[in-house]
């Protein structure tokens, strides 16, 4: 079932009337919707980067100069697309009983000698973009890395112009901060 | 999904012969001989051109209708002959069809766990040689509820029946329903204080125990000797039979019309289409890739009052989750780095993995009433052996709650597999649930009789959000997804208690732009009861730690808790017919908390202990996750929250940056915009000014890694890890930056 750009944005905001929305989620899936989206989001973005791809609320791998970044709606830029996002945000790490007591008071809250909530935020703009719940010394969890290459050659059938390999990079940033420990 | 040959079978069968069309071949024979044909091929049964269904689309549909219609029809007919609440409210049944050698053709709503698992105790059968050994025959029936055969526990109790055409077996009818009393250590059927085999209750091990359609006498009685609630045992077991049988009956009618050739064709067409939809549904809806997430086990076991010395340690396991979707559309899940097994009875399995990702896969995939074997062959579980998911050697281990870690894996691998859906563009298919926990009992009802059992007031739980829109309320059963338990009252018929109350708890929820679904906690007050002991049930091992269930910026769901309340004054208060203690409250400042008596804050895995009459035991769950940054929530969505009592001012001010107040004169909730938009803008310049670079936060937790200033259960959790994976070592070492020799103090 084809959605419209109309509908889509609504969808997304939350505001599309309930017969609606439920229409869509219960409706067999339409095929095009990868194109219809991306055509929505490059328009509401106020950049003019290639979207290849929307990462998480907020946050789209985009193409930029021959390179492929991680870039926040704001304009604030994470950098390459293989290193986690998140070792280029800003953290607000709740690992006492005062920080977690402001989200989760009382018998709600978990034991912040075993958890850490970890809260990452866009540097550019200050929207909160993850929120982590691991045990505490646990790696930072890279979410996703989308094989992209794979993606628009052989699923989409459209390939890109020019090809990356899908691999996590996350440790040049860790040898980077690791330099003067050693 | 690989299929194994099975070693010593005879494998070499010619391809050209198609063994099944003739009679004469072993189930054993035919057995190995699809494995080879999937090995070869990658399609099941060899089916590279399927044309019996495509032929003829109407006919096919008709044909698949009639498999689904008989199967409904069966688990309708278990839920009128059943007084159990689990069957009768809880809906926790399935039925399948199954061809000869075990493979799922169809499967009835309801509990979407064991399509694969009832299959693998039909291998299992046909490995073992029952065709000459035990012996297969018209009207037989067979039980199974041991799960080192297959399966999720023992309380999951198996009843599968051959079916037979001219002679010719031609396929199975399985039917599960879960047991309240399976006759284990008290409380209950999935007790915690059990982790040797014999205080899990009766296994059967795929044994014959009827013939000619009836119960046999002598396994009758050994269930009337056996279990305290026989006869609610047996009640199900006719339910389940009177399925088979109906079931049966109408295969035989469907051959008679379709004829045998095209029901034998037609049905392993339905699990080759069923395959390849699989696959199609995958490539329409994620991107292919890596996703990652972790799932950290809790398990309190030092106070549990088990023989079994050893066993007493509390412990943590890490379960690192890595899901790879494959360029041919595969989906691959990978736990390497999961933390060794131990004595406790929350062991996953292999067949118990498959179970959880059966379900999920289902309800969140395969949802157009078609799925079968064949929307689990695209789908692949690495679990590394001498791992908490899959013991070298479960026999000894009890079994009760392989569900713990299954089900907080796979509520996990929802989101995962969100976070590609977003990408995709298929917000509104996002969706997390969560491992619930609660009080179970066991002691004299009021009516005088042993209750051994489990109270399951599931569908208490909400769902996590979608990424358009807030999860459903107390509707987070992902597992069950028919049930309801709108009649909650029943399980006062079969347990000394009274239900105090029955509200939603807005803090329970998961915040985000998009909340998730809020949940209603447990208020029982013991009433005539006569030495009754409550203790823990666990369906979800994650507890101080919250799961990460959070999506797109939202939080997860708080903790869980449960709570004790003893030798109260309410007695006292209703005589005086003074107000009771309903609901929660705040949970910085409970309700309970007005109420005289001692009060026990319990973790997920409480020791038993002995409750009494106007004794209250409060079970509360944590929602799943939310979706998207809360600073960003509707201000309409959320007034609405404050007029259902869903939110209250502190959380709108505090979790969503909102002011509000009740306008005294229309007694009606109202935001303030404009200063809301104010405090939303302060809001996020002070996460700015509060938050540092991800950099200096590394370096902190790296000297306490190094300093081995972190919890000790946790060292402990990574050593267990690291002794398991040399790749989880050399990550979690560089990740880190540590020392080749780091062992966090551990020895
Ligand atoms: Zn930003």
């Amino acid at each position: 079932m084809a959605v419209s750009k109309d509908d889509l944005r609504d969808l997304f905001a939350g505001t599309l009337a309930w017969d609606k929305t439920k229409e869509i989620i219960s409706g067999p899936k339409d095929d095009d919707r990868f194109e219809a989206v991306l055509e929505l989001l490059q328009e509401q973005v106020r950049w003019p980067e290639r979207i290849l791809l929307p990462l998480r609320e907020h946050l789209y791998i985009v193409e930029s100069g021959g390179s492929r970044i991680v870039k926040c709606d704001c304009g604030h830029e994470f950098g390459d697309w293989r290193r986690n996002w998140k070792m280029s945000a800003a953290i607000i790490a709740r690992d006492d009983i005062a920080s977690m007591e402001e989200i989760y008071p009382g018998l709600r809250r978990p034991d912040p000698n075993l958890c850490e909530i970890r809260e990452f935020i866009c540097p550019g703009c200050g929207v909160l973009l993850d929120v982590e719940s691991v045990p505490v010394g646990y790696p930072v969890v890279f979410d996703a890395l989308p094989d992209i290459d794979v993606f628009y050659d052989d699923w989409l059938g459209r390939p890109l112009e020019d090809h990356q390999d899908c691999e996590d990079r996350t440790a040049e940033i860790i040898s980077k901060w690791a330099k003067p420990l050693l | 999904m690989t299929i194994q040959a099975t070693p010593g079978l005879d494998a070499t069968l010619s391809p050209a012969r198609d063994p099944i069309s003739e009679t004469g071949r072993t189930l054993a024979e035919l057995l190995a001989y699809r494995r080879c044909q999937y090995d070869a091929t990658g399609c099941y049964a060899g089916i590279t051109h399927p044309h019996v269904l495509n032929d003829d689309p109407v006919r096919a549909e008709l044909f698949h209708s009639r498999l689904l219609a008989a199967l409904i029809a069966g688990r309708e007919t278990t839920r009128m002959v059943s007084a159990s609440p689990f069957v009768r409210e809880v809906a926790e049944l399935a039925i399948g069809i199954y061809t000869p050698e075990g493979d799922n053709i169809a499967q009835s709503p309801g509990i979407q766990v064991h399509i694969r698992c009832m299959g693998e105790v039909i291998q299992w059968m046909i490995e073992h040689d029952y065709e000459h050994e035990v012996g297969i025959d018209p009207g037989d029936l067979f039980w199974c509820n041991d799960p080192t055969v297959a399966g999720m526990h023992p309380a999951d109790v198996y009843d599968i029946m051959p079916v037979f055409w001219q002679g010719e077996l031609v396929a199975w009818v399985c039917t599960v329903i879960m047991e309240m009393d399976i006759g284990a250590v008290s409380p209950g059927c999935m007790p915690i204080a059990n982790v040797e085999r014999a205080t899990d209750g009766m296994r059967f091990v795929a044994e014959k125990v009827g013939t000619n359609d009836e119960l046999r006498h002598d396994i009758e009685l050994k269930i009337k000797n056996s279990l305290d609630m026989a006869d609610i045992f047996l009640l199900d077991r006719k339910g389940a039979i009177a399925a088979n049988i109906r079931v049966r009956q109408e295969i035989c009618r469907i051959i008679d019309e379709f004829g045998l050739d095209f029901f034998k064709e037609a049905g392993r067409e339905l699990i080759e289409e069923e395959r390849r939809n699989q696959i199609a549904r995958i490539r329409q809806r994620t991107v292919p890739g890596r996703y990652r997430n972790v799932v950290p086990l809790e398990f309190y076991m030092a106070d549990q009052p088990v023989s079994w010395l050893p066993a007493r340690k509390d412990h943590i396991r890490l379960v690192p989750v890595e899901m790879r979707i494959e360029r041919d559309g595969a989906l691959v899940l990978d736990f390497e780095g999961a933390g060794e097994w131990g004595w406790h009875p929350f062991n996953a399995t292999p067949s118990g993995m498959w179970g959880g990702l059966a379900f999920s896969a289902v309800q969140t995939l395969a949802y157009d009433g078609r799925a079968n074997l064949g929307s689990l062959l695209p789908l692949d579980l690495r679990l590394p052996t001498g791992s908490v998911l899959n013991p070298e050697d479960v026999r000894p281990l009890a079994t009760a709650s392989i569900w713990a870690p299954v089900i907080d894996v796979f509520s996990l691998w929802c989101g995962m597999v969100a976070n590609s859906y977003y990408m995709r563009g298929f917000r509104e298919e996002m969706f997390t649930y969560r491992g619930g926990s609660g009080l179970q009992m066991a002691g004299y009802d009021q009516y005088g009789t042993r209750r051994p059992l489990l109270a399951a007031p599931t569908g208490n739980f909400g769902a996590g959000a979608t990424g358009v829109c807030d999860g459903l309320d107390a509707g987070g059963a992902l597992i069950t997804a028919e049930v309801d338990l709108g009649n909650t009252e029943i399980w006062e018929c079969f347990m000394p208690y009274l239900d105090l109350g029955r509200r939603f708890e807005p803090y329970s929820v998961g915040w985000g732009r998009f909340r998730s679904g809020a949940s209603i906690p447990t208020t029982a007050m013991l009433h005539r009861s006569t030495e009754t002991i409550a203790a823990g049930v666990v369906g979800g091992a994650a507890e101080y730690i919250l799961p990460n269930l959070g999506l797109g910026g939202g939080y997860p769901g708080g903790r869980r808790f449960n709570v004790v309340l003893r030798n109260t004054d309410i007695a006292e208060l209703i005589e005086r017919r003074a107000p009771l203690y309903h609901e929660l409250g705040h949970p910085a400042s409970p309700e309970f908390e007005r109420i005289d008596g001692e009060i026990l804050r319990l973790h997920h895995m409480p020791p038993p202990m002995e409750v009494n009459d106007h004794d209250i035991l409060i079970a509360s769950v944590g929602s799943p996750g939310g979706y998207g940054d809360p600073l960003e929530r509707d201000l309409e969505a959320l007034r609405i929250d404050l007029e259902e009592g869903l939110a209250d001012p502190e959380i709108a001010e505090n979790i969503y940056g909102a002011l509000a107040e009740l306008d005294p004169s229309r007694n009606e909730w109202e935001v303030d915009v404009e200063r809301t938009e104010d405090l939303r803008a302060a809001r996020r310049r002070e996460r700015l000014a509060r938050a540092v670079p991800v950099e200096d936060w590394w370096r902190r937790t790296r000297e306490r890694l190094v300093d081995g200033d972190i919890d000790a259960m946790l060292l402990e959790m990574y050593q267990s890890s690291m002794k398991m994976s040399e790749a989880f070592t050399s990550e979690f070492k560089q990740f880190w930056a540590l020392p080749d020799a780091w062992t966090g103090g551990v020895q």
